[in-house]
């Protein structure tokens, strides 16, 4: 028996194995592509870099707010071998017990998540990185990190905060914190770990502050550490910092501002008339915005400012509703005359029996109404307003002005929203015929009922953010832009809402006699506001006080300058300090002198501010 | 007379080419793999390429010592040198266990492994023994004798246990097959114990061992593939289930079958090729067929015990029990047509770690994800020329005991070489073998280079054979 043919079998098996083998090398290899799919799985991992936050520039290109270095101390749980822990606590400065804590606090804030079948797990992952130590300083880490690389699973990160070259404007610029579930769940821009504006201009710009992260593709090891650059960092795109945003604020005045305020409680709020940029918009008592820089400080800080009972993280300019006094009879005026009720040189005696007065001159035209601040005058022409005579029913007739009223004060942007750039506005309160509805019942209130509105007491309320408003209408003679903060994003202009010209419902020719009043209360004898003169400028301005049932009455003004082509329109509120031309009138004068001049030459008038302690008065 | 008195007279320099081409490859692929850039010299024998510099020194050293010794004394001294791996297997038992086996002898990381040298001096024994025998006088004695020399050390390996070397000793099945050693004699004792039943010969018994390969291999290759889906993206068709797969890969072999074959047979032989060829196609995708229907009609306990036999999981096993097979393929299907470039492996590098064992069992790994395809098809290359050669030297041997001794070298490389790839590939199970002469160790280094010189050392002495 010959068994040779039998080579042909083992010949043609081998063949046979290879054959097959190359066409299973050519189908993995050549035609399907689902291990490249899955090599990308399991070896290419994406990394993301936050760039720094865009930086803000004042209006005269003086840094704002900028970017400082810090460092994290990341860790990734499952590259973590055999930690000495006592060796690695007095590295980093901590006892044992807090270390084997902060490990637990932070699987635990991460937070859990019931599946399907109600069982709870862990949004916390070992294969992931998470910060062991945020926000140190350079010297903190050179501490830390030339040990490290005996801690395997630990490593150090470059991170970004903010930084405030000058100690003012935190209440306008906000700040920053770590981004919670709800964000990191809403916007999957963030991961754990991310900053997020809570506050400010950093809350209303966030998307245009936060830039563009980059994405750095990398080879990982089965540890899951990165190796090298996938593709030689081909594909890899940069993080892109946003542009800055040039701000309307002067920092300098701002700054000032800050000091004028100093032991009192309430606002300045400057605006530029022609633009609607606000110039400075302090709330005394302030803080330090370096105070909420990073977590830790944040930590420490907001406790104390929280629980401080002068409020100092309350947003006074936008949020506080006072009572506006006084300077509510600019509106009364022009609406008066817009009406037809009253012309340029109604005059009314100074009755006091309806409304108190001081002692002063018969107001012989609306100029000197507003310039001697004659309440009966007011009166009034309000009463005039409301009762026009178009119903033989004095409660419809009420009804009728009352609402024609309000229509005309919420085309001054009073009593409504504005739609500025920072969150957290209030309207105010302009009470129409539907407040009044409610309050006394249909048809049942008439001028008589409601008169203390006349000379803005009673439940008119603005925001001191609306009365710089107002005076920025005053100064504008009729038209406002919403206030708002940013001049610029980057190069691209202010948002387009802050093109629009807003006009109110009076006449321009109206304005002058108005004006003229406020002129002549700063300039004239017999003029409330004398405090406010300045020489070399015409400062025209408008105090009140505002009747505070709870104690004191609060000091308002406002005022602009020059009188032609006005560059400011300033608020200023002054809480429990009395009458409006005794604290509120000086400091915006200050204010106009600093920002037209650049300097303050009455160093007294100054001085008499600085000295004063107003808020020791509960 | 003694011809050629020259040592490097009649060597089969072709082979001796290949060998050191797929040396040099598997060198390169060791040097890539465990690249250490703080120890960059391929010289450094605190590294794995400077230590696989040395055992290839040491295995062409040994190379060489073969070449000056008779192959005269491989014959006379087969019995004592069958005994004396016989003793290591059963000394390394006594040894305590590395990884879960007691495979090493030897100190630190310079041991070797018995197992490795049983295969020789099985070899050895086995050729000995059949060039004794009277092929046309077999019985039962015989075959059970041949069979013995084969299963004895398969036993004192599983007892380590070393399951990869057991697997690899069934190549010489082949050999007995080649040889006409049939398992008839047995079959037949059996057989003929029924009453009335004399039969001299059975188609099974003499086809056994063919026969139980060829079942067993399409059994395999059809589970394995058998949660495996494919996609023809460039026919858009995608999901298709693995049977039209198999079915169409046994088409195309059968097309080439026919094309090679034609040229190969005579005329008159065609239409009998092309008879055998549609057979053997309808054979297999029926048997393929079944195999995968009886599987998907088992019961999920029993198809779990099968899967982990054939290292088969579920999808969500990749990153699990499946971790290895599945880094594996995924390092060798995402090479590409070109690879991803030489020290470019994202998945079977030192550093990245991905795919374990990338050194060693894994090695085609890493040359595949850095040579892509056109790597992958020059080294199947070799390895085919390799096998098919010695394959040709075993039947240019005037020996029957050459003839023996060549198929068991070809048959063991090729066991190490299907069962490597195919794990690579999905298309074997997972069993921890070395890839011959290109793989990172010692003993395999050593023990393959000494098996391959010994054959060549034969072949060129075979015209001063006598016997």
């Amino acid at each position: 028996m010959n068994f040779d043919n039998r080579k042909y079998v083992i010949i043609i098996f081998v063949a046979l194995i290879g054959v097959v083998y190359i066409l299973r090398l050519f189908q993995m290899q050549v035609v399907d592509d689902q291990w490249k799919v899955r090599a990308q799985e399991i070896a290419e991992k994406r990394r993301y870099i936050t760039p720094p936050r865009a930086v803000m520039f004042d209006r005269n290109g003086k840094k704002v707010v900028s970017n400082k270095a810090y460092y994290n101390l990341m860790f990734v749980e499952k590259d973590i071998e055999d930690l000495d822990t006592v060796a690695f606590a007095k590295l980093v400065g901590m006892t044992t017990d807090e270390v084997r804590n902060r490990f637990i606090e932070i699987r635990e804030r991460e937070g859990y998540f019931t599946r399907k079948d109600g069982k709870k797990i862990p949004n916390y992952q070992p294969v992931r990185p998470y910060p062991f130590l945020k926000e140190l300083t350079a010297d903190e880490i050179a501490m830390i990190a030339p040990h490290l690389d005996k801690y395997p699973g630990f490593y150090e990160q470059v991170t970004s905060m903010r930084d405030y070259p000058y100690a003012g404007g935190a209440n306008i610029l906000g700040y920053l914190a770590e981004t919670n579930r709800e964000e990191i769940e809403k916007d999957k821009f963030y991961r754990s770990g991310d900053n997020i504006g809570k506050a400010g201009i950093e809350k209303y710009y966030e998307k245009e502050l936060r830039g563009q992260k980059g994405v750095h593709y990398i080879v990982t090891s089965a540890l899951n550490n990165a190796i090298e650059s996938y593709a030689g960092g081909k594909y890899d795109t940069m993080a892109i910092q946003a542009p800055s945003l040039k701000l309307g604020m002067d920092i300098e005045l701002q700054v000032y501002g800050e000091l004028l305020m100093k032991n009192k409680m309430g606002c300045i709020v400057a605006i530029e008339p022609s633009s609607g940029e606000i110039l400075s918009m302090v709330s005394a008592p302030s803080y330090d915005p370096n105070l909420f820089v990073g977590k830790s400080n944040i930590a420490k800080n907001y406790p104390i400012l929280v629980s401080d009972p002068k409020k100092p993280l309350f947003p006074r300019p936008l949020q506080a509703e006072y009572p506006p006094g006084s300077i509510f009879k600019l509106t009364q005026a022009l609406i008066g005359m817009q009406e037809g009720v009253i012309d340029e040189n109604a005059s009314f005696p100074c009755t006091q029996s309806m409304v108190g007065c001081h002692n002063h001159p018969q107001a012989t035209s609306v100029s000197k109404g507003i310039q001697m601040s004659c309440n009966p005058y007011f009166y009034y022409v309000t009463r005039k307003i409301i009762h026009q005579g178009k119903s033989k029913n004095a409660f419809v007739d009420a009804e009728i002005g009352l609402g024609r009223w309000e229509e005309y004060l919420h085309s001054f942007g009073l009593g409504v929203k504005l739609d500025s750039d920072i969150a957290a506005i209030r309207p105010g309160l302009i009470p129409g015929p539907k407040f009044y509805d409610k309050w006394y019942g249909h048809h049942a209130w008439a001028f008589s009922t409601i008169r203390s509105i006349s000379i803005g007491q009673g439940e008119v309320k603005l925001t001191p953010l609306q009365m710089a408003n107002l005076s920025a209408i005053m100064a504008n003679r009729g038209w406002y832009i919403t206030p708002h903060v940013v001049k610029s994003i980057g190069d691209d202009g202010p948002l387009p809402q802050f093109n629009v010209v807003h006009k109110t419902m009076i006449d321009p020719k109206y304005f002058p006699p108005v004006v003229e009043g406020m002129r002549m209360a700063v300039n004239e004898g017999g003029g409330t506001a004398r405090r406010a003169k300045i020489e070399g400028i015409t400062v025209c301005g408008k105090t009140g006080t505002a009747q505070n049932p709870h104690g004191e009455d609060h000091s308002v003004f406002i005022a602009f300058a020059p009188m032609d082509n006005p560059k400011i329109a300033i608020a200023v509120f002054i809480e429990n300090a009395g009458f409006g031309g005794t604290w509120a009138a000086p400091i915006a004068s200050l204010m106009i002198e600093k920002y037209i001049n650049g300097e303050v030459k009455d160093k007294e008038k100054e001085k008499r501010i600085l000295d004063a302690v107003l808020d020791n008065i509960k | 007379m003694r011809q050629g008195d020259k040592l490097t007279s009649n060597i089969d320099w072709p082979i001796l080419l290949v060998y050191f081409l797929i040396l040099g490859m598997g060198l390169m692929t060791v040097y890539s793999t465990a690249y250490d850039a703080e120890h960059p010299n391929i010289l450094d024998f605190s590294m794995l390429y400077g230590r696989q510099v040395m055992w290839i020194g040491v295995s062409l050293f040994l190379g060489l010592v073969v070449f000056l010794i008779d192959s005269e004394i491989y014959r006379k001294f087969s019995i004592p040198i069958y005994i004396g791996t016989l003793l290591l297997l059963v000394v390394v038992l006594f040894t305590p266990p590395i990884n879960g086996a007691r495979a090493w002898l030897g100190v630190g990381s310079f041991g070797i492994q018995p197992a490795e040298f049983a295969k020789i001096g099985t070899a050895i024994l086995l050729a000995n023994y059949i060039n004794q025998m009277n092929i046309k006088q077999q019985n039962v004695k015989n075959v059970l004798a041949c069979l013995a020399i084969v299963i004895i050390p398969m036993g004192l390996i599983i007892l380590q246990p070393d399951a990869g070397t057991f697997v690899v000793f069934t190549s010489f099945f082949f050999v007995l097959y080649r040889e006409g050693i049939t398992f008839d004699p047995i079959v037949l004792s059996l057989i003929n114990l029924i009453p009335g039943v004399k039969f001299k010969q059975t188609w099974i018994g003499t086809h056994f061992i063919p026969l139980l390969f060829v079942i067993v291999i399409i059994s395999v290759v059809t589970l394995l593939l058998s949660k495996t889906t494919f996609d023809l993206a460039f026919l858009g068709l995608y999901e298709l289930p693995s049977i039209f797969g198999i079915v169409a890969a046994y088409f195309v072999i059968g097309i080439l079958f026919y094309i090679v074959g034609q040229t190969i047979v005579g005329n008159r032989n065609k239409r009998r090729l092309l008879f055998i060829v549609i057979l053997s196609f309808s054979i297999a995708s029926l048997l393929s067929a079944s195999i995968s229907t009886v599987f998907s009609h088992l019961k999920q306990h029993q198809k779990n015990r099968i899967e982990l036999l054939l290292g088969l999981n579920e999808e969500d096993q990749r990153d699990g029990d499946d971790y290895n097979r599945n880094r594996a393929m995924t390092a060798v299907g995402s090479g590409g047509l070109t690879g991803k470039g030489y020290k470019k492996a994202t998945l079977a590098s030192v550093e990245s770690n991905h795919v374990p064992e990338s050194e060693t069992d894994f090695i085609f790994c890493p040359f595949a994800e850095e040579w892509g395809f056109v790597g992958t098809s020059v080294l199947m290359g070799l390895y085919l020329f390799l096998l098919l050669r010695i394959v040709h030297i075993a039947e240019r041997q005037r020996s029957v005991y050459n003839r023996v001794y060549a198929y068991s070298v070809g048959m063991i490389l090729f066991y190490h070489f299907a069962i490597n790839i195919g794990m690579n590939i999905g298309l074997a199970p997972v069993i921890g073998i070395p890839l011959p002469f290109f793989s990172y160790g010692g003993s395999s280094m050593m023990s393959f280079s000494a098996m391959f010189f010994i054959l060549l050392k034969l072949d060129s002495q075979r015209r001063d054979t006598l016997f």
